[in-house]
């Protein structure tokens, strides 16, 4: 028993000093669930993290969370899908810098059966305006992410007040899981397109409208200003950022998914200029700055 | 009032409230060699007094002595030289030589000595055979002897008692206190313990406190008291004894 | 029905072949729990012990906050502990938001009244006249109150069970304070979470069953332990 004992004294004292033990300078990347669902990160990030000798903790909340964390100084680099949000981000200064890095496109899913037509829409918003008239189920995610913020856009683009109404459901979970409901409960969703093909083979869901303008779905990388943050990886921040456009990368963007879903999920995007000015301007191409 | 003996307790002064019940002892004191027995009827005040004696009450007022030192009862040096036994043998889980250990362990005695003692303790209450038993499988006779083994084993210079005998069949309770009174003898302990049986008390103790209401109301030897009971208790303790039992030895 | 076969299937194949992931997740688990059930012990038994036998005013205060305590909702407490641990907040400076420390102060934390609780209930369950002939044997209040635990045994080792059982199951405050990052802080509970999200139901239903054989071993040496000596 006393041989127990002392056991019980040394092992917290030892896990203590395991833990502290790790001096590799750590990043914080804020995401969507998008991304890590998808599995694109599970792709990306050991890339980086090999490359840099970095390690990068990626946390997937909604891009409302995101942007919020990067608000407080909690995150050091953000990967969103929220252009409004970003913008306002970006104005009040809590961004240093903001580069597109890929987009793919939402898509409206539902039943087979489509009850409320909505095959027959023309446009996202018209397909909507379906939706809310014939009073079908539809879930929302209502958790302020990228998704959500694109929905509550369509329904405005609708004329549509869609809260209250006993057909909108919000569900307050991650892309996959929302898409889980709304198959089992015979309902539409909006979801990007990278979800939908990750999950398709469980659900009892089609793709019923594409391709609309409206349904673009961008992605940019933000580093949060450290400037604003002193405890900010700012150094990590911009070599992930870079790491993200460079070229290598925006390839493997380019080709993720394909053997597996017969389609890529995501299309590259980076631009050789930075999408808003706002502080430091780089101009040069991001190839070469991947240390 | 005790001759030349020294005394071992003194008690001045001593006050004890528990549950809304005072003590009042003004003196008392227990010899060298001395069995001072305390009866008195239900709610008296014999098992407070006990445990004020062993630090396990708080005294309102009053001083104890121990050898001539005033001490405080509560303390760890005064409990390790006393020891008490209580009315339910309370024994701890494990067997019955684990039991009769326990307060030699808290001593922090060397195994040679510690089994040495426990093996005298165990033959002197007749329980060798059941040293290996679990202490919950006992009867009620067998957890009593392990309980004065317990108490005897650590040699204290006090020994108090409560209610010892109580609830023993005849015959079983005629065995323990032939045994106590043996090991009593031997070692020549000061001790004090409360109790109802008449003919044990008789039979165990020199002397003898009557106790009523929380006061002591007369003290003394066997035959002071059978002479001049002063109560109905008292009376009716003594009476129809034809004359004292022979003295002890 | 087919799924659940499906997942035992999965769970047999992930075991037997040593999926790294997999048995990286499993240590993880276990290491964090058992951290956290530890510091729990060490701090719930004896303060539980002592608040049982001594007695001052605001005892029953105390303990009624202990007992609330029990019931502390795991994803609350994972909150709590994120505001401390940010950047910003008063612990910020140590770094350990998304570590596996995190997960460990927040599971203690959860860990702790349920322990300490259940062992105010036992002592207080002993006679007090236990106490009392402990005492007069000549046992300091240390090593009364430390008789008086292996006293009381079987229900402490109940709350060590119970303390264990709430932790390694939770999965709010490991999301929260942990992140469930692969490799660095993702525990069964979380990464079921996660493959669910994801439409792995076997995957996801698999890990279930690993968390639950893991946690029936365990248990089982604890009861072994518990119930030793017993007729």
């Amino acid at each position: 028993m006393t041989r127990l004992r002392n056991l019980a004294w040394a092992a917290p004292a030892v896990l203590v000093f395991c833990l502290a033990a790790v001096p590799k300078p750590s990043l914080i990347l804020a995401t969507t669930t998008s991304t890590q669902d998808s599995g694109l990160l599970d792709l990306l990030v050991p890339m980086f993290e090999k490359k840099s000798g970095c390690v990068v903790k990626t946390i997937a909340v909604g891009s409302g969370q995101a942007l919020a964390l990067g608000q407080r100084g909690e995150a050091d680099v953000l990967l969103v899908h929220s252009p409004d949000a970003e913008e306002k981000f970006m104005a009040e200064g809590w961004g240093s810098q903001r580069r597109r890095v890929m987009h793919n496109d939402f898509v409206l899913a539902g039943p087979v059966e489509d009850p409320a037509g909505v095959r027959k829409a023309k446009t996202a918003a018209e397909a909507f305006r379906k939706i809310a008239s014939a009073g079908t189920l539809f879930f929302s995610r209502g958790d302020e992410s990228g998704t959500h913020a694109l929905e509550k856009k369509l329904w405005k683009a609708a004329a549509v007040e869609p809260e209250g109404g006993k057909w909108y459901q919000q569900t307050g979970l991650g892309m996959g899981q929302t898409l889980n409901v709304a198959s089992e409960k015979k309902g539409y969703s909006l979801t990007d397109r990278g979800t939908y093909l990750s999950l398709k083979k469980n659900l009892a869901l089609e793709v019923l409208l594409q391709g609309d303008k409206s349904l673009l779905n961008v992605y940019h990388v933000i580093e949060v200003n450290a400037s604003k943050w002193p405890r900010v990886e700012a150094k990590g921040s911009g070599a992930f950022a870079d790491f993200l456009v460079a070229s290598g990368t925006q390839a493997a963007i380019k080709t993720f998914g394909v053997d597996k879903y017969g389609e890529p999920l995501f299309f590259p995007d980076a631009e050789k200029r930075p999408a808003t000015p706002s502080g430091k301007g780089r101009t040069a191409p991001s190839r070469g700055a991947e240390k | 009032m005790t001759g030349e003996r020294r005394l071992v307790l003194e008690v001045k002064g001593l006050r004890v409230r528990r549950n809304g019940f005072t003590l009042e002892v003004p003196s008392l004191a227990l010899a060298e060699g001395d069995i001072l027995a305390l009866i008195g009827p239900n709610g008296a005040g014999k098992t407070t007094l006990l445990m004020a004696l062993c630090g396990l009450l708080k005294p309102a007022a009053g001083e104890i002595r121990f050898r001539g030192e005033a001490v405080d009862p509560a303390s760890l040096r005064y409990r390790r030289r006393i020891t008490m036994v209580f009315q339910e043998p309370l024994m701890l889980r494990g067997t019955v030589a684990d039991n009769v250990e326990a307060g030699l362990k808290l001593r922090g005695l060397g195994r040679a000595e510690l089994r040495e003692r426990v093996e005298e303790s165990l033959e002197r209450f007749q329980i060798a055979p059941l040293a290996a038993r679990s202490a919950q499988s006992l009867s009620g006779g067998e957890a009593r002897r392990v309980s004065l083994a317990r108490a005897f084993a650590l040699e204290p210079e006090v020994l108090f008692l409560d209610e010892p005998l109580m609830a023993l069949d005849p015959l079983i309770r005629k065995h323990i206190v032939r045994d106590l009174e043996g090991a009593l003898s031997h070692s020549r302990l000061p001790a004090v313990f409360t109790t109802h049986e008449r003919r044990e008390a008789l039979r165990l103790a020199d002397r003898i406190a009557v106790l009523e209401a929380g006061r002591i109301v007369q003290e003394g030897t066997k035959e002071e008291l059978a002479r001049r009971p002063p109560n109905e208790f008292s009376e009716s303790f003594f009476d129809d004894l034809g004359g004292p039992p022979p003295a002890r030895c | 029905m087919e799924l659940i076969a499906n997942g035992v299937n999965e769970a047999l194949r992930l075991l037997v072949s040593l999926d790294p992931e997999v048995l990286g997740i499993t240590a993880l688990s276990l290491e964090v729990s058992g951290v956290a059930t530890l510091l729990s012990l060490l701090v719930g038994i004896p303060v539980g012990t002592a608040l049982a036998l001594c007695d001052f005013p605001g005892k029953r205060l105390l303990i009624g906050l202990v007992n609330t305590g029990m019931g502390l909702p795991p994803v609350v407490v994972g909150l709590f502990v994120t505001v401390l641990l940010w950047r910003s907040g008063p612990l910020g400076a140590f770094g350990l938001l998304y570590t596996p420390a995190a997960i460990i102060i927040a599971q203690s934390v959860l860990a702790t009244p349920i322990v300490m609780g259940i062992t105010v209930a036992a002592v207080q369950q002993l006679p007090k006249s236990l106490h009392q002939q402990i005492l007069a044997l000549g046992a300091s209040r240390g090593q009364a109150g430390w008789m008086l635990m292996k006293e009381a045994r079987l229900p402490i080792l109940a709350a060590v069970m119970a303390g264990f059982g709430a932790v390694i199951s939770e999965v709010g405050a490991a999301i929260m304070v942990g992140g469930n990052i692969k490799g660095h802080t993702r525990v069964l509970t979380t990464a079921t979470v996660l493959e669910t999200s994801k439409g792995n139901f076997d995957v996801a239903i698999a890990l279930g069953l690993i968390l639950l054989a893991f946690t029936f071993v365990i248990n089982l040496a604890l009861t072994q332990l518990q119930q030793r000596g017993k007729a």
